[in-house]
């Protein structure tokens, strides 16, 4: 078995980044999937994308623009 | 009208910090590769082509590696006459072949090296520059500007007169983001522009006898809720690193919250005397060819287009002014007196909670405050000790730059702990018939306001050339029911800062006190609290040398800290203090009250914290007051 590499973007392990850990994930090319050296996740690109997707849940204004008027603005809606 | 600056900082960095580590991968290390180099000076052409092209100025850090290349020094010349770029210089990108080879080292964080390598590495830098560009610069930094280095600099070249000298709450939660592998521990500073003391970087100078003779900038203007709870690096007005935080649409590729961000720090002129800041500095390993944390390079050079596209629409609108560093600087001290502190209040905007925080900070103290635990004290770093501190080899703390704290709520637990003991907080506790009920359980919202603290109060900016008035920063809380099962007590909490003194004031104002059935007796007990202990991280420090006291006219009851879980108490206390030796720290608290009587309470090994507090009565209308008071203890 050869030795993993780096894929073609560095891609972080989705279930460390959402305890706030950044960790490049590897990739074994036999397998075709990325792996993750500090915890056992495991996926192919396709899941990495999906579990990055999943980690946004947190953000849930990341797309709303805050106007001037809204920094001291607390009323529903 | 509003002044909103900002400040554009590119660096030539040759040997970008990650891109030989991400873009090398698989070959051996070579800090001299031709292909590195070439790529890094096409990324700062580029960064510098984005801000040029929506009219925004840049300060030009040159670092000690582009020093040595003759196309980054041309480049910073012709900029410097074309667009009045000011060349400046950073301790950042002390990596290349000529350092290593001079220096024998992998270090590159000018504040972990020894005193004697620091002085030898600055005049070597600096006379360089000069043999570069016939002067010295008005302006460097780094990440973190120790006092001992910044005194050196301002010594041997008084030019200097502004530094990138901290980055907001870059700590021990950097440290884990990074597989506890980065060692940038800075925690506890401030988060806009200042004035350093001589004696610490963190802590303003409180005077023209303290002052370092330089204004700080950080590095980045970060959110100053996001960052204290998480990673700092994702979220800051650094667009690369909002995609690091994954803050964007990845079909879209749009991110409102870089915006969002850029217009709350705006939104702080409001309570900063119509000053706002803003400061943006990214490195070329941010932009490489190869893409960085899942994004593509089209992305990365796509956020940092944006992001001088959104200031300089700023600008063209008249909402913003570019400045370089050391034009800033000369703004800055005409514009600031020494004790004015800066002041923000900050709303969630990423996370869809309506959660506010408000931070305070002067040469006194810097304070966090939360709304959503009924406006305790989360964070509190008693910059009145003037903590001398020195960093790096040598020295007792070689990587450790962070000032110190008091109260940590993430660090050191706030209001909840598991199971047992007690997490550092200020907070008070309204009790009644064997119920009781934290004022941390009580979300609610602040208002801003300021008053003259009267006929004394006449100061100056810190260059002297304009008047300023000393001022009292007032934080009033929507008021908050609290239930108990005989009746209902409508409370508010008011927060006073007052310039100058090193004392939070807060006044406990019951509104009403609505029964519940009749004949309840309409009497509450308050306990005004503050829980604290001191350190720079999330472990615990020896407190064995720390002293509480409580006292009243001659009379004293005191408790060396022996982790013995001691408490003590006095019926119309004058004052109930703990001494903080390691920290040379003094905190006590005051009070004007009914029935009030100060205590202290030791903590021990499971919960090993100190409490100083008070108790009192209060009826509807009444008000219960306590002060803070940071002091240096000698």
């Amino acid at each position: 078995m050869a030795q993993s590499g780096k894929g073609k973007l560095n891609y972080r392990c989705p279930s460390c980044f959402m305890r706030d850990l950044d960790i490049d994930m590897f990739y074994d090319k036999e397998k075709e999937e990325y792996y993750c050296i500090r915890c056992q996740y495991h996926g192919s690109e396709a899941d990495v994308l999906e579990k990055n997707q999943m980690a946004r849940f947190r953000y849930g204004a990341m797309m709303k623009r805050f106007e001037e008027k809204d920094f001291e603005d607390f009323s529903e809606g | 009208m509003d002044k909103f600056v900002v400040n554009i900082i590119h660096r030539p960095e040759m040997v970008p910090e990650y891109a030989e580590k991400v873009t090398g991968h698989g070959q051996a290390e070579d800090i001299g590769r031709k292909a590195l180099l070439t790529e890094s000076l096409d990324i700062f052409k580029t960064q510098q082509e984005c801000a040029h092209k929506n009219g925004l100025k840049t300060t030009i850090e040159m670092t000690y590696a582009s020093l040595f290349n003759e196309e980054a020094i041309a480049l910073a010349k012709e900029h410097h006459e074309k667009y009045g770029d000011e060349i400046a210089l950073t301790l950042l990108g002390l990596p290349c072949k000529e350092f290593r080879e001079k220096y024998n080292t992998k270090d590159f964080c000018i504040w972990m090296f020894s005193m004697e390598d620091k002085k030898a590495i600055v005049q070597d830098v600096f006379e360089k520059f000069y043999d570069c560009f016939g002067f010295y610069p008005e302006s460097t930094g780094s990440y973190y500007m120790d006092a001992e280095l910044t005194n050196y600099i301002k010594e041997k070249y008084p030019s200097v007169k502004c530094a990138v000298a901290t980055c907001w709450e870059e700590g021990p939660k950097a440290y884990h983001t990074c597989n506890n592998s980065w060692y940038t521990f800075m925690d506890g500073g401030p988060w806009a522009p200042w004035i350093p003391s001589k004696q610490n970087t963190h802590a303003p100078a409180a005077n023209e006898e303290e002052d370092s003779g330089i204004v700080a900038i950080p590095h980045l203007s970060r959110d100053l809720i996001a960052c204290y709870d998480g990673n700092g690096s994702n979220f800051g007005t650094h667009p690369q690193n909002v995609l690091r935080g994954m803050i964007y649409d990845t079909e879209t590729w749009e991110y409102p919250y870089l915006y969002n961000l850029i217009d709350q720090y705006r939104y702080q002129a409001k309570f900063n005397d119509g000053y706002s800041y803003n400061m943006m500095f990214v490195g070329p390993g941010w932009m490489n060819k190869m893409g960085r944390w899942e994004a593509p390079y089209e992305l990365l050079l796509k956020s940092y287009e944006d992001g001088c596209a959104y200031y300089g629409k700023l600008k063209k609108e008249g909402q913003l002014i570019d400045m370089t560093m050391s034009e800033f600087a000369d703004y800055y001290r005409q514009k600031k007196s020494y004790t004015e502190p800066e002041c923000a209040l900050w709303r969630d905007i990423l996370y869809g909670s309506k959660k506010q925080v408000f931070w305070y900070c002067d040469p006194y103290l810097r304070a966090g405050v939360n709304m959503d635990q009924g406006g305790a004290i989360v964070d509190l770093r008693p910059y009145v000790a003037k903590l001398n501190w020195p960093v790096g080899i040598g020295t007792p703390h070689i990587q450790d730059a962070s000032y110190p704290f008091l109260i940590q709520e993430k660090y050191r637990a706030g209001y909840f702990t598991h199971y047992a003991g007690e997490g550092t907080v200020r907070s008070a506790k309204i009790c009644h018939n064997g119920e009781e009920v934290d004022l941390c359980l009580c979300r609610t919202k602040a208002h801003f306001s300021e008053e003259p603290q009267g006929a004394s109060a006449e100061t100056a900016s810190a260059d002297g050339s304009a008047a300023k008035v000393a001022k009292n920063r007032i934080l009033t809380l929507d008021p908050v029911d609290i239930e108990f099962s005989d009746l209902t007590v409508k409370l508010q909490t008011v927060l006073t800062f007052a310039e100058g003194t090193g004392s939070i004031r807060i006044d406990r104002r019951v509104l009403e006190i609505t029964p519940k059935e009749e004949g309840a007796a309409a009497e509450i007990t308050i306990n005004e609290y503050m829980v604290g202990c001191y350190g720079t991280t999330e472990y615990t420090e020896d407190m064995s040398s720390l002293t509480l006291s409580v006292t009243k006219g001659g009379e004293k009851t005191e408790i060396p800290y022996e982790y013995k879980c001691r408490e003590a108490s006095l019926e119309g206390a004058d004052c109930a203090t703990c001494i903080v030796p390691p920290i040379e720290t003094k905190v006590s608290m005051t009070c004007e009250g009914r029935d009030k009587a100060g205590y202290i309470k030791e903590g021990y090994a499971f919960s090993p914290m100190f409490t100083i507090g008070y108790t009192g009565k209060l009826c509807e209308k009444e008000v219960f007051t306590t002060w803070l008071n940071l002091e240096k203890a000698n």
